[in-house]
């Protein structure tokens, strides 16, 4: 076994963000967003993936970050957690990244415009930190449900 | 287990609910039918042959999956289904009674083995009961496993008292008096008897069954001899000789029989096992059993989700489809009118244009199909009620016949699933509050017995259900009174009846004093109507004072495909269903008049509150100051107008379930992807209204709220 794991790694604002890469499926283009009313705020829409809904979410309102313009380098992460699919828009997706996991460390208890709660850890490579998001928390959104976490669990065990 | 390394056992453990599933609901079925024949010391043997199959299946199932205790207890009921069948018990109500809660007991000890919890308490002390029951009619309960048991029986069987060996021998000799249908066997075992090969052994098995034929009825037919001892002695007997189902010494002992008693005594009933007892019928009905359930259903198990699966990508083809339609017209008319078009590039147009109808014919089928696949009879649901209703009536001091038509009246999966919940509310509510109790009803110069009724049929894209009951009707006057006390309506209203049967879907309005209010009905009825709107379903109760009740409800027949008016709001495009929708009008933005600060307009004389759709949705969008664009909905009996920015005309759309990740919103039911590949979200007209109303109509305290 492997003591290291992939993350894509993606921007909001000035700072550096990492999912893991098992949990993605797609990175695509902005494309228009259907707005869905009286949804939550940070639920930007839905998308039809080839067929399918995907609802999107933007990271930044998530993190109670000021909403940013769409550029050409904003993308849509789509991820897969247990059965769910759910997009999020971020400012630009960096790269893959292999983290050593001996160089991740908990969640420092100050983070700057995130909710720690959604945070899995700290990765460290050379003098970057990149945010490890836990998807299953971001994505239960205002209602508290128990998820199948543990796909997430597993992953952070690997 | 190892057994494991080799099958998915989750696999098997689904297809044996699945099949025990539809087994328990065929024994109920069975049970209710054979109850009507107790005391009438008749029975028919169909129906205890089919409900030992299933309980023999069941057996056989729970054994390979090592669920040992529904094993055991199949075995059982199977045993005293077995003395039914070769009338060896009365069918007493007691006994069907002990039935029915063996079936009640098989039902949770499967649950539970299928779930891997813990076992239901109880089971020991029923297989007690069940013991101590047949034991009365069954002495010797063991021996009717019969060769199939004979390995592990053995030791069961070892004590053969003298009684039971007179018993037989005295049944040997009368059979052995019976020499003429014996001739032509004796010449058969003869031949046997001088054959060598292997070839010969094929003889013997026909030589064999030949005689077990002829001699079957003759044992039946000897009311003075206690054939069901000799026949135990003839199993335990057979059952010691493992050898004895082997030609060569079955034939060799039989032989000599007439002259020398010894050995025939140790040998004969090799001979008559097969004959006397029901050793050829125990093991034989259970293969031809299979066989005719695989002659007239020809059908196979498929998960419902691969179903939707496919479903959703036919939806896909749908939307393709349509695009592919736009295209092509497009494509002809841009020819034709920039004047410019070649023949080639004509020719293409008119080929792509065909072929695109095509693709929309085969497309329509295709989904049709799918559409029937989806399809499974409303019997599943309505399966349920007599075994309910009976058990409902007995508890209840009631007599109570349920009559069923249009069982096989088919619909959607789903709302087949959807729809038992509020079916069994209604029924029961039949019972307990419509059909008076016996007395009564006598003295109402009505039968005794009362009668429910349940219909299903089709009727042009809807199938219709009602369930009618004969019994007492709704007590409008008890209603009112009730409706009152709890503050829905005031001394001084005046209702007609109908508006005063409608109370019973008062959310609230049962669940009062349900616990007093015996006589009143609508037990949760608010639910029941609510399920049935949720499935865009019509609901609706009539009642005529004395004379019964009758609920009708309307369903669509599936729910994946609508019809849909698509109206613009605030640059979206939204899907209005069109089973909904009235009308649509544009009219003058000075029609529109406000009452206590909530707007509405005067259609034919009714004032119609409206709804804007963008302030409801909190969407931003500028009024139109001159003219309004509006869709009359009908809601329970009301019209609501909802002001939209434009009409965009109507189609044909395919519901998606919005992701549960956004969670519910009011006044949306899904969204559909149109032929271009854009979204356009379905309001869900109910939930917006209730939304609106619910919240003292669309006021400005309702954005500023947030």
């Amino acid at each position: 076994m492997s003591d290291t794991i992939q993350v894509v790694s993606f921007k909001l604002g000035s700072e550096e963000y990492g999912v893991d890469i098992a949990q993605v499926q797609e990175i695509n283009r902005m494309v228009a967003v259907t707005h869905v009313p009286r949804a939550p705020q940070f639920m930007e829409g839905v998308i039809n993936l080839r067929g399918q809904l995907i609802p999107i979410i933007d990271l930044r309102a998530r993190f109670g970050m000021p909403r940013a313009e769409h550029t050409k380098n904003t993308r849509i992460v789509v991820t897969e957690i247990g059965t769910k699919r759910v997009g999020m828009v971020v400012d630009s997706v960096s790269e893959v990244l292999r983290l050593d996991v001996a160089q991740i460390e908990p969640a420092p208890e100050m983070i700057t415009g995130v909710d720690t709660e959604y945070i899995r850890g700290v990765g460290k490579i050379e003098d970057r930190l990149i945010i490890l998001l836990d998807l299953a928390k971001i994505i239960t959104g205002s209602e508290k449900r128990e998820l199948d976490s543990a796909d997430v669990e597993a992953v952070a065990a690997a | 287990m190892p057994a494991d390394e080799f099958f998915d056992r989750s696999e098997f453990v689904q297809y044996f609910r699945d099949e025990t599933d539809e087994l328990l609901n065929s024994i109920d079925a069975d049970l209710l039918r054979l109850e009507q024949f107790v005391d009438t010391g008749t029975i028919d043997a169909e129906i205890v042959n089919s409900l030992f199959r299933a309980l023999h299946t069941i057996k056989g199932s729970a054994g390979m999956l090592e669920f040992a205790a529904v094993q055991q207890v199949a075995h059982k009921l199977e045993n005293v289904y077995d003395l039914l069948r070769k009338d060896r018990m009365p069918l007493t109500e007691s006994g069907v009674n002990l039935l029915f809660e063996g079936r009640d007991v098989l039902t949770a000890l499967i649950r539970a083995a299928v779930s891997e919890a813990e076992a239901p308490g109880g089971v020991d002390e029923y297989v007690e009961r069940l013991d101590a029951f047949a034991g009365v009619y069954d002495s010797t309960a063991q021996a009717i496993e019969g060769p199939r048991g004979a390995d592990d029986q053995e030791e069961d069987l070892t004590p053969v008292d003298e009684e039971q060996l007179s018993a037989f021998e005295a049944e040997v000799a009368r059979l052995l008096a019976q020499a003429e249908a014996r001739r032509e066997f004796a010449a058969a075992t003869q031949d046997v008897h001088s054959a060598e090969d292997a070839q010969s052994a094929r003889d013997v098995q026909s030589a064999r069954e030949a005689p077990a034929a002829q001699e079957a009825p003759a044992a039946q037919e000897a009311p003075a001899v206690d054939v069901s001892s000799a026949q135990a002695a003839v199993d335990a007997l057979f059952a010691e000789r493992p050898a004895a189902g082997q030609p060569a010494p079955f034939a060799a002992a039989f032989a000599p029989a007439p002259a020398q008693p010894e050995p025939q005594r140790a040998a004969a009933p090799a001979a008559l096992a097969p004959a006397a007892n029901g050793s050829a019928s125990s093991s034989a009905p259970a293969p031809d059993a299979k066989r005719v359930v695989a002659a007239k259903n020809q059908t196979i198990r498929v998960d419902i989700e691969r179903l939707d699966m496919l479903l959703n990508l036919v939806g896909e083809l749908v939307i393709n489809r349509t695009r592919i339609s736009d295209i092509a017209s497009t494509l002809g008319r841009e020819l034709g009118t920039n004047g410019r078009a070649n023949d080639a590039l004509s020719t293409l147009a008119k080929d792509l244009s065909e072929s695109s109808a095509l693709l929309a014919r085969t497309t329509n089928e295709i989904q049709e199909s799918i559409m029937k696949v989806r399809m499974v009879p409303i019997g599943q649901v309505f399966d349920r009620f007599p075994r309910m209703v009976r058990d409902l009536a007995k508890a209840r001091g009631k007599d109570i016949h349920l009559e069923i038509a249009g069982a096989e009246t088919d619909l959607d999966k789903t709302i087949v699933d959807e729809v038992g919940e509020p079916l069994m509310h209604l029924v029961r509510n039949c019972v307990d509050h419509g059909i008076e109790p016996p007395d009564v009803r006598e003295s109402r110069g009505k039968p005794r017995h009362g009668t429910i009724k349940l219909n299903a049929y089709h009727e042009g894209n809807q199938v219709i259900i009602e369930i009618a009951d004969d019994g007492g009707g709704i007590d409008l006057q008890r209603v009112r009174e009730k409706a009152i006390r709890i503050g829905v309506i005031s001394e001084s209203d005046r209702l007609s009846d109908r508006e005063i049967v409608e109370l019973i879907f008062t959310p609230g309005f049962s669940t009062a004093d349900q616990v007093t209010d015996v006589s009143g009905r609508g037990v949760g009825m608010d639910v029941v109507k609510k399920n049935i709107l949720r499935l865009k379903g019509v609901f609706d109760v009539d009642s005529v004072p004395g004379e019964g009740t009758k609920f009708t409800m309307k369903l669509p027949l599936t729910l994946a495909i609508i019809q849909a008016l698509l109206v613009n709001v605030a640059q979206e495009l939204y899907s209005i269903p069109l089973d909904s929708v009235i009308e649509s009008q544009r009219i003058d933005a000075s029609e529109v008049r406000t009452v206590h600060g909530s707007e509405v307009i005067t259609l034919r004389g009714q004032v119609v509150p409206l709804i804007r759709v963008a302030e409801f949705f909190r969407l931003d969008t500028p009024r139109d100051p001159d003219k309004v664009m509006i869709v009359i909905v009908g809601l329970q009996g009301r019209q609501v107008g909802l002001v939209v920015d434009s009409f965009q005309g109507e189609q044909e759309i395919v519901i998606k379930p919005l992701s549960d990740v956004i969670g519910r919103i009011d006044g949306i039911s899904g969204a559909t992807i149109l032929g271009n590949g854009s979204i356009s979200l379905i309001i869900d007209v109910h939930s917006l209204v209730a939304t609106a109303y619910g919240s003292g109509r669309v006021t400005r305290a309702e954005f500023s709220g947030v």
